[in-house]
């Protein structure tokens, strides 16, 4: 400490100081008793040639002259401490300021007196500080406005979209359309339902950076709602290994988009079979997770790939012109997720195939599981090694 | 063949929507505004409204809530975004059920035929259920021997629960038997629909007689 030290250097100074006139006192009283006697002798008295004889204790002058010293002690000592209070006053205001901007806020000043070099400090902290809210605020709303764009693109993306959905069907059903011309029609039609399904994910996607994308919550059956979401989409040879009774209060929609993007992802980048398997791991104070893992039995993952797979539009397979989906399927699966408090981890596993491990908080009331679907053996499931702690967030 | 008021402002997706309509089999009758809509357009002739949110000028939500006051007319909202907040709002103005958009005409198909569809009258005498008298060869309901004004969604919400009373239906099983939707069904259109029933029917909303929520689980008609 900056302000210890300074007391202690003042405190050592003022107690030489001390020490210094005391003996001074010692050393030069003798000599003038001894020329006040000689004075006495030379103007007629007693003349003594032998040592002066002082009454008998301190000398009053010794006394006088160490409380004297122990008041300017005393004195020094408080002068130092108010000096060194006042001095470091400008260091501990830009202690706190540095502190509260290490915490996010960048509007904090501190105002600057004197014309010392701590208010020289104190003027390029402030200078400093005004230079990075500006540049942190300008980059902000360019980001803002980034993804306002996007969010807008897509909307109005949606009229146009409207019009085209609405007649794709008709497209191509007329019977008197020559073999081209009916193969155009069929790929126009097929084309604006991937525009469609692309345009839903961006505003999807923009409803996450918007923060206006809501939870609504209900009591679901995971078995049920995964054995759902294979049968609506037709993945009759996914294999679903589901605990029976498990209830999980979650976003039901949200739940089946999860799911369905990752199952969709496994069956286009992996090898058959996909097995879906979920297990509820309830912790301590009725906490908890529902782990949902994913697998195939592709090559799995590149190594490289883990890292950026959750990214947009990524794609591990550069010679990939354009896969079938938005490209947006698992940063939206991974966003549905965390707006439930939890997250998607990839991985690989031992044997060979991508894993995708989904953990959502349970939220709310297990009934023990107390029996499994028959999963067929083609698609037999090594034993879970869904024992991974979820991470904590 | 059913009517179809259809209220969008964009000329591509009227005229989109109007063509896989009159496909689908429905007459169709055109407005470009909610003014136009509240006008009587289409006359007496209409069976269900489709509703674009965004509209200028008047806006979906007050054209559907100026249309409930003094009709019954099944409404479904278009919506362009989707969003949370349009849902609800949509729901709260009295909508029976909405799509968002782009829409594929077979889901509107399937929404209006749902919000149109006719419950089978039944020869029984009518039920009384406290002050409430529920008929249902007729399809009237009498609360203090006065006539409550429903719509047919509301009607056959009531009808659905009241047929068994004391039995708790979940929101899904509701959307299935009332809305025929399928699994990913919104709930949040039964428990709008369950406001507006206990609206009329309740005495004191707050604590309902004849529409109880089941925590946790959903609704039932009843114990009267």
């Amino acid at each position: 400490m900056v302000r210890t030290r300074l007391i202690v250097a003042f405190i050592a100074v003022a107690l030489l100081s001390a020490l210094v006139s005391a003996w001074l006192a010692n050393v030069v009283l003798p000599y003038y008793h001894y020329r006040l006697a000689w004075l006495a002798d030379a103007t007629g008295s007693q003349v003594v040639r032998t040592r002066p004889v002082y009454p008998a204790g301190p000398h009053p002058a010794v006394v006088i002259g160490l409380a004297g010293a122990a008041v300017l002690l005393a004195v020094i000592a408080g002068a130092a401490y108010a000096a060194s209070r006042r001095v470091l006053r400008p260091v501990r205001r830009l202690a706190g300021a540095a502190q509260r901007m290490s915490g996010g806020d960048l509007s904090v000043r501190i105002q600057a007196r004197g014309r010392d070099e701590l208010a020289r400090l104190v003027t390029s902290f402030n200078t400093m500080a005004a230079a990075l809210e500006d540049k942190v605020g300008e980059l902000q709303r360019m980001e803002a406005r980034a993804r306002q764009f996007a969010g807008d693109v897509s909307h109005e993306l949606r009229t146009p979209l409207t019009a085209m959905t609405a007649v794709a069907d008709m497209l191509g059903e007329h019977p008197g359309l020559d073999g081209d011309t009916a193969a155009a029609a069929r790929l126009v039609r097929q084309e604006i339902f991937h525009l469609g399904r692309l345009v839903e994910d961006l505003i999807e996607i923009s409803r996450f950076d918007a923060r206006t994308a809501q939870l609504v919550i209900d009591d679901t059956d995971v078995a049920a709602a995964v054995s759902w979401c294979l049968k609506a989409r037709g993945w009759t040879d996914v294999c679903a290994d589901v605990a029976a009774g498990l209830t999980v209060r979650l976003d039901r929609r949200r739940f089946d988009v999860i799911v369905a993007n990752l199952v969709g992802n496994a069956l286009r980048h992996g090898s058959a079979p996909v097995t879906v398997t979920a297990r509820a791991q309830p912790q301590d104070r009725g906490g908890g997770y529902l782990t949902l893992e994913v697998r195939d039995h592709g090559p799995g993952l590149p190594e490289t790939a883990i890292p950026q797979v959750f990214d947009r539009f990524y794609k591990a397979d550069t010679a990939r012109a354009r896969s079938e989906g938005s490209g947006l399927g698992l940063a939206i699966a991974w966003e549905n997720a965390r707006l439930h408090g939890g997250h998607i981890e990839a991985g690989n596993r031992p044997g060979g195939g991508a894993v995708f491990t989904v953990s959502l908080p349970l939220n709310g009331h297990t009934s023990p599981s107390t029996s499994s679907p028959p999963c067929p053996s083609r698609c037999a499931v090594p034993p879970s090694g869904a024992g991974k702690p979820p991470r904590k967030r | 063949m059913a009517t179809v008021l259809l209220v969008e402002d964009d000329p591509a997706a009227r005229q989109g929507l109007e063509l896989a309509l009159r496909r689908l089999g429905y007459e169709v009758c055109l407005a470009e505004t909610g003014e136009a809509a509240l006008d009587g357009i289409c006359g007496a002739a209409m069976d269900v409204v489709v509703l674009d949110v965004m509209l200028p000028g008047v806006d979906g939500f007050e054209v559907c809530r100026r249309l409930r006051r003094d009709s019954d007319v099944p409404v479904i909202m278009l919506t362009a975004r989707g969003d949370d907040f349009d849902i609800v709002a949509g729901l709260e103005a009295g909508a029976d059920d909405y799509v968002v958009k782009p829409v594929r005409p077979r889901v509107l198909d399937a929404r209006i035929r749902a919000v149109l569809r006719r419950m089978v009258r039944a020869g029984t005498p009518p039920e009384n259920h406290g002050e409430l008298v529920i008929d249902r060869g007729s399809f009237t309901v009498l609360l203090r021997s006065r006539e409550v004004s429903l719509t047919p969604t509301e009607l056959r919400l009531l009808l659905v629960l009241s047929a068994s009373p004391r039995q708790v239906f979940s929101r899904e099983q509701l959307l299935g038997l009332v809305w025929e939707h399928d699994y990913l069904g919104d709930s949040r259109l039964v428990d709008a629909c369950v406001q507006r029933l206990r609206a009329k029917i309740e005495t004191d909303t707050s604590e309902p007689r004849y529409i109880q929520t089941v925590r946790g689980f959903g609704y039932r008609f009843g114990p009267v």
